[in-house]
């Protein structure tokens, strides 16, 4: 639909995405980190909540399109905005043009999406980072998180985790299968809901990770919630955390 | 769990063994699609598109393709109707038998078909209508409705089938695969050589050349229409493609996308009645269009479900749908592809369906194997849209309202204050607080730790 | 009545799409459905088909012997044998206890356990055999027998891909690709062959 997105600039506002606001301040530290690290000036734009999907998805356009609106109004600064999550991104890049399809707000709601960048897809695509530094001794089961699809984002996460030093990724049984989220889906759905997420914390684990890997907190939200009940924690982290954490090593520091 | 929702609770309900043969089914017909797919094309995704594009073109031409087939068809001596409603096209069908005193069908497998529940209704005029498909025989046998696009008894076992064949005469309990299909075999060749019509669907039309493309694997489409003498072709309007060549791109995604073979095992072409010194087959050939509400999707933004050829592999990749199963759905066509058409058919009501596009996380695996490349996330996200503004009941039940979030959302300071009194959140009993959002959360998951504004803080400590 | 105010519903909803906004229609070519296989000179069509025709458990006889072995496998039945092949085949059934006829009864479909006609065509990248109205003396003599035979001789044309062989399509009113034996998999996913068409497909090359 869109014509290919101008190359990005360095100079970036970090969305930082309800869910880090609220439960996962470590991604976006994580992610800050990260960004800093190949050069990045980073703002936090203070006036900033979600980007609107929950009511999106839910059929509650109108609601959405206050948020989004007023997300539009948050980021006006034409700054380079990058999102630690696949599925804001999918809602800023798919949702927002089709929320706005009949409003004169069109355009700026498709120019701003131009200027976002999922954090895997902005590093490897945006800036051309191939490979990343430092050292993560570990084997990871990275979920497809689902919003990915149809981007460049999932393929650049598995780039750049598997450039890693001592990293490796797992091939592991319906990679394509959902967690189950889907937003107000998990609570008008729970049981369809939990058994989709129950099956596949089945498949990610079975291959024997140390961790479950992510790029989306929504992901994350979803999956620890099923695990911390059923008392068979395991570990999650966001590609943000994986990032991060390759990087305190000595070999990075080196 | 407590839910609001009719496919949830068929998630909730559905007997353990046809859950594990609707997930095993299916799991095992998305693996073989993919492997078919990727050994057979080095790009299948641009083939995807590529086929999605053709048929969009086709839709939203559809008028000039129609005409131009009907013409075709007409030129080569087949008589063509056209039926705005299932009730239109029952009774074309049955003036079309009367018109031939006869009084015996059989159907190979067709989901216009059933769509428009021709068994039923000619059963009502005191004919005879047999299928042929073996999974639809079944279905007809029990009296129950295919729960799959493809394969219609993905939700029944051996042992059922046994079951039902001994009740109807088919022989002693038996529940060798083997026997099931040589019993149906014999009772069906019979069915063939006594009908005095054979009804089929179509899953091509080409409009350049009149052409009509059916597949089948078992040969129950050729059986229905080599020993009589009148083929009856049921298909819904949108079922064309422009070219002749355009036949064999949807082959071979239809077939892989299906099943995972790289070609059904029965496709056949037929554009005219049989020829004069052909010994076995029809003599009149007549072609029923339904519209049934799909002239008025055309319209409308939800046109590009009209993409679908009908292959079933979004049911097969769906995660609500391998929960859930087709009966879920209540309707036809079940899954993705069912949820999007199934509320804007014209025999159906609206808001009876309105749940349907709510049954889905949104995870578009539906959508990267769409043979046709259908948005078919964004097509239930637009009936979600729909639903709402028309204060749709069935649609609403379970989804928290949004209103006040977004209220919450679109006031910054209010969003901080919130954060940083949700603090309480980690001290209160949420999972016995009475707000079924809530509950429908914590009764099988937890919420991690809250840190509410923890990283605004950590950033300008950062800074100063 | 349906008919006009069908078409009328359909021009509505067609025009109401701007002539802008409207798909155009995309050409393409061959090499755009580029399959992992690519056609090379015309011996080795027949290598490529007879492991595909193999893979989806067609069976493949180059050896008269072998052919008359299954012949032998039902005496005193009635083969069919169309016409169009029968030159070819009565020799070779000659004398083996067969009533070899050269119409098909439909009253008795199921007497006949196996029949030789002649394939149209074949292709290789499917593991296809084609059968024409134009060139079969009746459509139920290559569906209802146990066992079908399909001649490959000098009249078969022996195309490379699937688009080929739609593109020579014709003006032949019923045309039939059938790659591997009638089977269904509607039980429990289990595959049986056979289920109203030959549960034996066999292309006989000699």
């Amino acid at each position: 639909m869109n014509a290919p997105k101008p190359k990005p600039s360095k100079e970036v506002d970090l969305m930082i995405t309800c869910l880090c606001d609220t439960f996962y301040d470590q991604v976006a530290a994580s992610t800050v980190k990260v960004l800093e690290h190949v050069g990045c000036t980073v703002q936090v734009p203070e006036a900033q909540t979600c980007c609107g999907q929950p009511a999106f998805n839910a059929g509650d356009w109108k609601a959405a399109r206050k948020v989004i609106q007023h997300t539009l109004k948050a980021f006006s600064s034409e700054r380079t905005v990058v999102i630690p999550s696949g599925s804001c991104n999918h809602m800023v890049q798919h949702g927002y043009p089709l929320a706005f399809e009949e409003s004169d707000d069109l355009e700026d709601v498709i120019s701003f999406a131009k200027r976002c960048w999922e954090l895997a897809d902005y590093l490897v695509n945006g800036l051309g980072v191939k490979k990343w530094p430092g050292k993560f001794d570990g084997k990871i089961s990275l979920h497809r998180s689902c919003h990915t699809r149809g981007s460049d984002s999932y393929a650049s996460a598995v780039q750049l985790l598997s450039s890693i030093e001592g990293l490796e990724l797992l091939e592991f049984d319906e990679s394509e299968q959902c967690c189950g989220f889907g937003g107000t889906f998990s609570v008008a759905y729970p049981n369809t809901s939990t058994s989709m997420g129950k099956l596949k914390i089945e498949k990610l684990t079975a291959v024997k990770p140390n961790y479950i890997g992510a790029t989306d907190m929504a992901c994350m939200l979803h999956m620890g919630g099923i695990a911390s009940k059923e008392e068979t924690p395991f570990k999650v982290m966001h590609i943000a955390q994986i990032l991060d954490q390759a990087l305190q090593t000595k070999e990075a520091i080196a | 769990m407590k839910t609001y929702q009719p496919i949830d609770a068929f998630a909730r309900d559905a007997e353990p063994e046809v859950k594990a043969s609707v997930y095993s089914t299916s799991k095992a017909k998305y693996d073989k699609r993919l492997a078919s797919l990727s050994t057979g094309f080095t790009a299948p995704d641009d083939l995807r598109k590529l086929a999605g594009q053709i048929k969009q073109h086709t839709i939203e031409h559809l008028d000039q393709y129609l005409e131009q087939a009907v013409t075709n068809l007409e030129n080569n001596g087949a008589k063509v109707h056209f039926a705005s409603t299932p009730e239109d096209a029952n009774q074309t069908i049955l003036g079309i038998m009367q018109s031939i005193n006869a009084s015996r069908m059989i159907k190979s497998k067709s989901m216009v078909s059933e769509e428009i529940h021709l068994n039923a209704f000619l059963e009502k005029h005191g004919l005879e209508s047999v299928e042929s498909d073996l999974g639809e025989f079944i279905v007809q046998l029990d009296d129950d409705m295919p729960s799959h696009i493809v394969t219609p008894i993905i939700h029944k076992n051996r042992r059922q089938i046994a079951t039902t064949f001994e009740k109807h005469g088919l022989g002693d309990y038996n529940d060798d695969p083997e026997t099931i299909t040589r019993r149906a075999r014999k009772y069906l060749r019979e069915k063939y050589l006594e009908a005095e019509v054979g009804l089929t669907g179509a899953n091509f039309l080409s409009a350049e050349s009149g052409r009509v493309a059916i597949v089948t694997n078992e040969g129950n489409a050729r059986f229905s229409i080599s020993a009589n003498r009148t083929h009856i072709v049921l298909l819904g309007i949108e079922k064309l493609v422009p070219r002749d060549k355009d036949l064999a791109l949807y082959l071979n995604l239809l077939a892989r996308s299906a099943t995972g073979q790289q070609l059904t095992v029965y496709t056949q072409f037929l554009n005219a009645p049989k020829s004069a010194d052909q010994p076995d087959g029809p003599e009149q050939l007549h072609v029923v269009f339904l519209d049934n509400g799909r002239s008025e999707i055309l319209g409308g933004e939800f046109k590009s479900i009209l993409r679908c050829i009908r292959c079933g592999a979004c049911l097969n990749v769906c995660p609500v749908y391998r929960q859930s199963s087709g009966h879920a759905y209540r309707a036809v066509y079940p899954g993705p592809v069912g949820a999007v058409l199934s509320p804007l058919l014209k025999s159906n009501s609206y808001p009876d369906f309105a749940d349907l596009p709510k049954a889905s996380s949104l995870c578009g695996a539906c959508n990267e194997v769409c043979p046709v490349d259908i948005p078919l996330p964004e097509l239930l996200l637009r009936h979600r849209n729909k639903s709402k503004i028309e204060h749709q009941k069935k649609a609403a039940a379970g989804t928290p309202p949004l209103g006040a979030w977004a209220e919450l959302c679109s006031h910054p300071t209010l969003w901080k204050t919130t954060l940083a009194t949700g603090k309480a959140m980690n001290h209160l009993p949420i999972d016995k607080m009475p707000i079924p959002p809530i509950q429908a959360w914590t009764h099988s998951r937890e919420l991690p730790e809250f840190r509410g504004g923890k990283f605004r803080k950590w950033f300008k400590q950062r800074k100063s | 009545m349906s008919r006009s105010n069908i078409f009328q519903s359909i021009q509505q909803a067609t025009q109401s799409i701007p002539a802008e906004a409207k798909t155009p229609l995309p050409d393409w070519k061959p090499g755009d459905l580029q399959s992992a296989f690519t056609p090379q000179d015309q011996a080795d069509l027949w290598e490529v088909f007879k492991d595909r025709f193999i893979a989806v458990n067609g069976k493949v006889i180059e050896d008269t012997s072998e052919f008359q072995d299954i012949l032998q496998s039902e005496p005193g039945s009635k083969l069919y044998v169309d016409p169009l092949v029968f030159q070819s085949i009565q020799p070779l059934a000659e004398g083996m206890n067969l009533e070899i006829c050269q119409t098909f009864d439909v009253d008795h479909v199921d007497d006949y356990p196996i029949s030789v006609t002649l394939a149209a065509g074949i292709i290789a990248e499917t593991g296809t055999v084609i059968i024409k109205e134009n060139q079969t003396s009746s459509r139920l003599s290559a569906l209802a027998p146990w066992t079908h035979i399909t001649l490959v001789d000098k009249r078969t044309t022996v195309y490379a891909t699937l688009l080929d062989a739609i593109s020579d399509l014709a003006d032949d009113p019923y045309v039939v690709f059938i790659t591997g034996p009638s089977k269904t998999a509607d039980v429990e996913g289990i595959l049986i062959e056979g289920v109203h068409g030959p549960g034996e497909q066999i292309c006989l090359r000699i």
